[in-house]
């Protein structure tokens, strides 16, 4: 069976759930894996995701037309180039009430293209609310509730908080110690030269922290790509 | 069935009276119900730029076009006519159809005659409505308000509205909702009919490169209107049904 053309939307009605941080760390991935992408910011105000790819990153305002025929014509396109979508918090209504609108996920089905929602968990009613209305809006969508400690603990009721959430595929993404973490929020530090080659003068402890950080992290995506494959192979 | 008019006019120029001829065409044609056209913007239609097939240019004061138009209804094997009026002339041609006896024909039932009024944002608009009163006590008579212009009526106080609509029997309400400019703009530049705007061909039928997105709002809005066609059993007066009460 052909493969299809895989768009990841990063996604949460809040803020702070990490949504960007997976979108970049995506991104780390298939750059590593010298892979190409095509992503999309919908944050035309501060967008972070956009400013760190600026050459394979559209910047987009989702809440305008023109800025939904940029997006959504391209994530249509089959050529099996990944996409990433960053979903600002602010358009994340605007972008699903599109997606309605706009008939996007029978155009999908038809042109070979397989959107992936990865929706941000946090502990609050509106955020499970939000994973179901998806959910019962497509029972077609393929979801994954993603969980980052660092952005958005859900505390020590964590499972029984996944366990109500519509999607049983799970990405986890844990906490960065304090100087990892302002390592990589270092407006020009990449994820992918890092793991190629650590800068030498930087701290072995930072080091080491990334390292054990990012590792499960592109296991889990590497696992899930597989999986996918595995799906859409006409033989096992 | 008999034969069926459907009329769609307005006094007021700019109020979107084409794009419902059009969007009417569409749906119509969308139901297998064959259907003509005849455009009164003679020498030039809109209409027929958009639906040139099944769309002749006539100019409602002539009387060989009269001919053309009412004569025909009998004789043709396609039963539905819709007749769009040019910009600020409803009343000239309602006077023009009564002239050669078209409404003593619907009122013996010969043929069934349907009246879209398209309204404007303005209170001109209600004064039509008084207007066009005396002319359509046996068609079925709508009102529509047509948002595709993002027109909001802000005129219109519930009073006044409702001492208007009093003056005419069996009125009824449509709808067209608002569709994204930009869309609205790329179907005007492609010249085809909204259906295949949605289809993502050209005027004559090749493949077009229409963003999927302007297509996708046209397709929802498309969906709208014929929600609110449904709503007031369109097909079903067509066929010569009574109206939905």
């Amino acid at each position: 069976m052909e493969q299809r053309t895989r768009v990841y939307i990063c996604c949460s009605p809040h803020k702070r759930t990490g949504a960007t941080t997976t979108a970049r760390l995506l991104t780390e991935y298939l750059l590593f894996n010298g892979r190409g992408f095509a992503g999309f910011d919908t944050d035309p105000h501060e967008p972070d995701y956009g400013a760190r790819f600026p050459q394979a990153v559209t910047i987009v305002d989702a809440a305008k037309v023109e800025g939904q025929v940029a997006m959504f014509d391209r994530l249509l396109v089959h050529d099996e180039t990944p996409k990433i979508v960053d979903v600002w918090h602010r358009s994340y209504s605007r972008f699903i009430e599109t997606m309605g609108q706009i008939g996007f996920m029978d155009e999908a089905r038809r042109a070979m293209v397989q959107p992936i929602v990865l929706f941000h968990a946090d502990a609050t009613s509106a955020s499970l609310a939000a994973s179901h209305a998806l959910a019962a809006q497509w029972p077609e969508l393929g979801m994954v509730v993603v969980t980052n400690k660092g952005a958005a603990p859900l505390g020590p009721d964590a499972s029984d908080i996944l366990a109500q959430f519509p999607s049983s595929r799970r990405f986890a993404i844990g906490a960065l110690d304090a100087s990892s973490r302002a390592c990589f929020d270092a407006p020009d530090f990449s994820l992918s030269r890092f793991l190629q080659a650590p800068p030498p003068d930087m701290s072995i402890v930072t080091r080491t922290g990334l390292r054990a950080w990012v590792a499960p992290i592109f296991t889990q995506f590497q696992t899930f790509e597989l999986q996918m494959s595995m799906q859409a192979a006409q033989f096992l | 069935m008999k034969p069926a008019v459907i009329l769609v006019g307005a006094d007021k120029g700019g109020v979107g009276k084409t794009t419902v001829a059009r969007a009417l065409a569409d749906y119509l044609t969308g139901k297998n119900i064959m259907t003509r056209a005849f455009d009164t913007e003679s020498p030039r239609g809109t209409l027929k730029r958009f639906h040139g097939d099944m769309t002749e240019v006539v100019d409602i004061d002539s009387t060989s076009d009269q001919m053309r138009i009412i004569d025909t209804l009998n004789t043709a094997q396609v039963k539905v006519s819709i007749i769009d009026t040019r910009a600020g002339s409803l009343a000239r041609t309602l006077r023009a159809l009564r002239d050669v006896g078209f409404f003593d024909a619907v009122r013996e039932g010969q043929f069934t005659f349907i009246l879209f009024h398209v309204l404007g944002p303005s209170i001109a608009s209600l004064d039509e409505i008084a207007e066009t009163a005396p002319f359509v006590s046996n068609a079925h008579y709508f009102l529509v308000k047509n948002h595709v212009n993002d027109s909001t009526f802000f005129e219109w106080d519930p009073a006044t509205y409702q001492n208007y609509f009093s003056k005419t029997r069996s009125a009824g309400e449509l709808t067209i909702p608002k569709l994204s400019e930009m869309a609205y703009e790329q179907v005007e530049i492609a010249g085809s009919p909204f259906s295949q705007f949605v289809a993502n061909k050209t005027g004559d039928g090749r493949q077009a490169a229409h963003s999927f997105v302007l297509r996708g709002y046209v397709r929802t809005w498309q969906g709208k209107i014929a929600e609110e066609f449904e709503e007031i059993g369109l097909l079903d007066l067509i066929a010569g049904a009574s109206p939905k009460k």
